[in-house]
């Protein structure tokens, strides 16, 4: 680490440094959720800067006017909070903010210090309720380094303080010299090591919760597909990376491609404006999903979608195939869920409430769908209830005599075939939109030639329905890029359109006439990764830390005892033996034990090296130190006490009796005279026998 | 004997505040199931279990030694050294406060860090407001490092003693008496003093400085000088305490540590004279200590206790309530 200037911060400087840095982190961490306001998260940074600027100045001064402006701002809190305007928690970080611009201005003492981290600390907790960001985690990692940085320094500093005075203290808290890069890396380990035994005691603590004072989600707004097309818009269609759904299949594709090929329906746009499409029909709860048909479906694909917060607008999305069944219920919840499904008449399924939190369930939907040469000969008798696909609005000539050069007198899926066939290939994706025209579908298909996928979709339903074929536009998204998270991420920018005709006895049937290479988004770019990346890293976030509960903590501890059950096993070599737990504890317990022993043994001798390294001791020499330690104790207990710094000579002219050994230890251990073992032990035996005699006359005494 | 693992433990006033907070945050965490607030119960906790770790490993390996003054007077300052060495080989130990702890002295030293295998040293002021026998019994280190949350302490046993003399106060006068007998007294016999003893013969070898230039130059040949011994002047300090208690035993022996130094200051042998012993007269540093370590030993006696014994010789000085 080097500072500013090339030259080291002073203890006080470090210590000031990191406490404005936990106080910066932990209003981050607050900050991220989006529910402070603009003036809130602007006011921080502006008082900061001041602080550090002019700070000084006004340390001290005043103080009315800030207890005033505090006290009034918890008035006002306090009031919106009873008249519902405001919530608690918020109110609260929005005071612990005030608080902190208001100590950051009067920072004199080791105490102001103190109560900044604490301040800091109740932001942080503020923002653990207000955010389920990625980037709370991030501002939680950081506040975890500056937060032990400052707490070390600010104790560093008050114990200089309280321990040398103000005189004393000056010189120290001045010096360069403590501040230093290497104790910077030391107290960052310390709080790597922090982290980690945080972890530990997250993923550990029991999750049994009271859940007396939750708190309510906000509600966001929603950017969805929306119920109508205009395609009288002007400029391109924006490549939006944002990700507007996660979703596992079930089973995976086959060689788990990067991108995904499949349709995510939305809606059915069916009644044509003239300048674009709109839905119709109201939507009735769901009990059950219609069977596609008599027989249990063949193939099955169970998708498990999560629609982010921001694009959940009420609309169930499945993928490809007929939808037999959608499950709100989170896997293991024993809640109910709150969301209720509903379908309307085109079969467009959709939830309520809406509450602008993300949306999780699984959807199944049977894949089996039939080729060209099925859907041949089913003839053109439509039930009466197809009539709005069946609506043709009044059209160019040329659409109409186009439709007919391409399908008329076919088999109505051999027509829809050539159509598809036909605006696939002759005509040009783009994303520049046409703007105001008359007519759009005219414009498209002989004017301009090329369009973007609502206007194929647009082309070949008004064709269609032309010549007798029901059809409609339907919206979703098409693709899907594979993320290091295990998901698919279908993006804002993979909105597409497609086509739905209806043959009797199949129903109605998905066609694409966008031509293959142009459906979905062109995401490739620096921002894009980046997006997917950020997403990708949310998703484990949320996964591992948001929504870690009671039940995944169970299925973990099942996981791990499996784990140990098995390893046993595996070791004991026997495929299904009992008791492999307890092999493995035992193991276990055996490892640290030698493990254990291993470590005092390596302390010892590295110990003893050490020793021998500084002032090797002869084998004399060492009988010396042993006989004196063993006098010592002796001494010791027949109640004649010493001082460690009491030399042998002074010991013998106060302890007679101890007179020998002291002569034998000082001219053996520092005189380099021969001491042998027979000796050490004779003159040992003497002091006893001395100090016996020395305990008795004390007793008789 | 306190064994080496004993350990205190006491909160800090932050350390209370951040336990209080901890739990806050562990209880709001129980009630609303917010993994983000388990998170940070889990950063707190950790910290806490850090802060012993590493309290623990400041602590440990640490050894103790106190470095007593060789004189201390009654009310004058004097300075007792802590020293303070980091046995272990590569940790270093922070925010080590040494503090006296059961004895009769009270003081502490802090020392910021102590590197690994290093020694410091760090000495508090100790004034003394009475004579006589002070114990230390055992050193306390502790440290509220790192964080400051919690004061871990060992106490260890460093036990000592400190003689503190009596209190310095202005001699007496001397009577008239006492005043007649003072001076170096001559001694008929051979000597180093300054009065001539006799004349005689300069023998070869001897010093020149012996040769009286006077008679030499008058009898033509090398006459030598023979001087007086001279005996110092001997004083015997005799205090009788078998009837001084308290406040006026403490004023007696005050005079006669007083006349004590005063006396050997003027260069006189002096011993004293109490009741139950007796110092025999010298002179210089170490008779000085001897004599003031007695007296600030000197505790009260009863009636029965043999009354002081003045030195035959000597001039008698008694101190008097």
């Amino acid at each position: 680490m080097r500072f500013p200037g090339a030259r080291r911060p002073t203890l006080l400087q470090a210590q000031r440094w990191a406490g404005t840095l936990t106080a910066i982190f932990a209003f981050v961490a607050c900050a991220v959720s989006g529910e402070m306001g603009a003036v809130m998260v602007t006011l921080f940074p502006l008082a900061l800067a001041g602080a550090s600027l002019g700070g000084a100045r006004f340390r001290g001064r005043a103080q009315w006017a800030w207890t005033a402006l505090l006290g009034g701002a918890l008035l006002i809190f306090a009031a919106q909070v009873l008249a519902g305007h405001l919530d608690v928690v918020l109110a609260a970080a929005l005071f612990a903010e005030l608080l902190c611009i208001h100590r950051l201005w009067h920072r004199r003492s080791g105490r102001d210090e103190v109560i900044l981290l604490l301040l800091s600390l109740l932001l942080l907790c503020a923002g653990a309720a207000l955010a389920a960001e990625l980037a709370f985690g991030f501002a939680f990692l950081a506040f975890a380094v500056s937060g032990t940085w400052a707490l070390a320094l600010t104790h560093l500093r008050s114990a200089i303080e309280a321990g040398r005075g103000p005189a004393g203290s000056a010189a120290l808290l001045d010096s360069r010299r403590i501040a230093t890069p290497a104790l910077f890396a030391g107290l960052a380990a310390l709080a790597l090591a922090g982290i980690a035994g945080a972890a530990v005691v997250f993923f550990a603590f029991p999750r049994v919760t009271i859940g007396g004072l939750r708190r309510t989600s906000r509600h966001a707004p929603v950017a969805g597909l929306g119920d109508r097309v205009d395609l009288s818009q002007h400029g391109t269609v924006a490549d939006d990376p944002r990700v507007a759904l996660r979703v596992r299949l079930d089973p995976e594709p086959e060689g788990g491609p990067r991108d995904l090929a499949m349709h995510w329906r939305a809606r059915t746009l069916s009644h044509w404006t003239g300048q674009g499409w709109r839905s119709q029909g109201a939507a009735i709860p769901a009990m059950r999903l219609p069977q596609r048909g008599p027989g249990r479906p063949s193939a099955v694909l169970g998708a498990d979608i999560e629609i982010v917060g921001s694009f959940a607008d009420g609309v169930v999305l499945t993928p490809e195939g007929w939808p037999v069944s959608v499950d709100f219920r989170r896997p293991g919840s024993p809640r109910p869920p709150a969301q209720r499904l509903y379908r309307n008449g085109a079969g467009d399924l959709f939830y309520q409430p809406v509450d602008g939190n993300d949306l999780r369930y699984f959807v199944a939907v049977d894949r089996d769908e039939p080729d060209l040469q099925a859907l041949r000969g089913r003839g053109g008798q439509y039930p009466p209830w197809l009539a709005p696909d069946l609506e043709v609005p009044a059209l160019d000539a040329r659409v109409q005599a186009l439709a007919q050069r391409l399908g008329g007198g076919k088999d109505p899926a051999d027509a829809v075939a050539a159509i598809e066939r036909w605006l696939g290939t002759a005509l040009r994706y783009t994303r520049e939109l046409p703007g105001e025209v008359a007519d759009p579908v005219a414009d498209f298909l002989f004017v301009r030639r090329a369009g973007h996928c609502e206007l194929f979709s647009s082309a070949m339903v008004l064709m269609l329905r032309s010549l007798g074929i029901p059809a409609r536009n339907v919206t979703g998204y098409f693709g899907g890029r594979r993320t290091g998270a295990g998901y698919y991420a279908v993006r804002a920018g993979d909105a597409h359109s497609w086509v739905e005709v209806y043959f009797p006895g199949a129903g109605f049937v998905r066609f694409d006439p966008t031509p293959a290479s142009a459906r979905g988004s062109a995401q490739e770019g620096l921002r894009a990764r980046a997006v997917l990346l950020w997403d990708g890293l949310q998703q484990r976030w949320r996964a591992f830390i948001v929504e870690y509960d009671l039940i995944t903590q169970a299925r973990a501890m099942r996981r791990i005892a499996q784990l140990v059950d098995e390893t046993g096993r595996r070791l004991a070599g026997k495929g299904n033996a009992p008791g492999g737990r307890a092999r493995v504890t035992a193991m276990v317990l055996a490892v640290v034990l030698i493990g254990a022993g291993v470590i005092v043994l390596l302390r010892r001798w590295g110990g003893r090296r050490q020793r021998r390294g500084s002032f090797a001791l002869t084998a004399d020499q060492e009988r010396a130190v042993r006989l004196w330690r063993v006098a010592r104790t002796m001494l010791r207990r027949s109640g004649m006490e010493t001082a460690p710094a009491t030399t042998p000579r002074e010991l013998a002219r106060r302890m007679p009796a101890a007179g020998e050994v002291a002569v034998l230890y000082s001219d053996a251990r520092w005189g380099f005279s021969p001491l042998s073992a027979s000796t050490a032990r004779a003159a040992l035996k003497r002091l006893r026998a001395a100090l016996r005699e020395q305990v008795a006359t004390d007793r008789a005494a | 004997m306190t064994p080496a693992w004993k350990r205190r433990l006491a909160f800090t006033r932050m350390g209370r505040w951040y336990t209080g907070l901890t739990i806050g945050i562990g209880l709001a965490a129980t009630n609303t199931g917010n993994n983000l607030l388990f998170l940070v119960l889990g950063l707190l906790l950790a910290s806490i279990i850090v802060s012993g770790i590493l309290s623990e490993q400041t602590l440990k390996g640490v050894h103790l030694e106190r470095r007593l003054p060789a004189v201390a007077t009654a009310g004058q300052p004097a300075l007792i050294g802590l020293r303070a060495r980091n046995g272990k080989s590569r940790a270093p130990s922070f925010s080590l406060e040494i503090r006296e702890r059961g004895g009769d002295v009270a003081g502490h030293g802090f020392l910021v860090v102590l590197p690994a295998r290093e020694s410091g040293e760090v000495a508090y002021r100790f004034v003394p407001q009475r004579r006589g026998l002070h114990r230390f019994r055992q050193l306390e280190i502790a440290t509220r490092a790192p964080f400051g949350l919690f004061e871990k302490s060992r106490p260890l046993d460093v036990p000592g003693e400190m003689v503190v003399f009596p209190r310095a106060v202005p001699a007496p006068p001397l009577s008239a008496q006492a005043l007649a007998r003072a001076g170096e007294q001559p001694e008929d016999r051979i000597g180093a003093g300054l009065e001539v003893h006799s004349l005689r013969d300069h023998r070869p070898g001897e010093d020149s400085r012996s040769i009286h230039w006077k008679s030499t130059a008058r009898a033509g040949r090398l006459i030598a000088v023979d001087r007086e011994q001279e005996r110092r002047r001997r004083i015997c300090v005799v205090l009788d305490q078998r009837r001084l208690r308290g406040e006026a035993l403490e004023r007696a022996v005050e005079q006669a540590a007083s006349l004590v130094v005063r006396e050997l200051e003027g260069g006189a042998e002096v011993s004293l004279a109490v009741a139950g012993d007796f110092l025999a007269a010298g002179s210089g540093e170490a008779h000085r200590c001897a004599a003031l370590r007695l007296l600030a030993l000197l505790e009260e006696r009863g009636a029965d206790a043999a009354p002081p014994r003045p030195e035959a010789e000597a001039a008698v000085i008694e101190v008097r309530e």
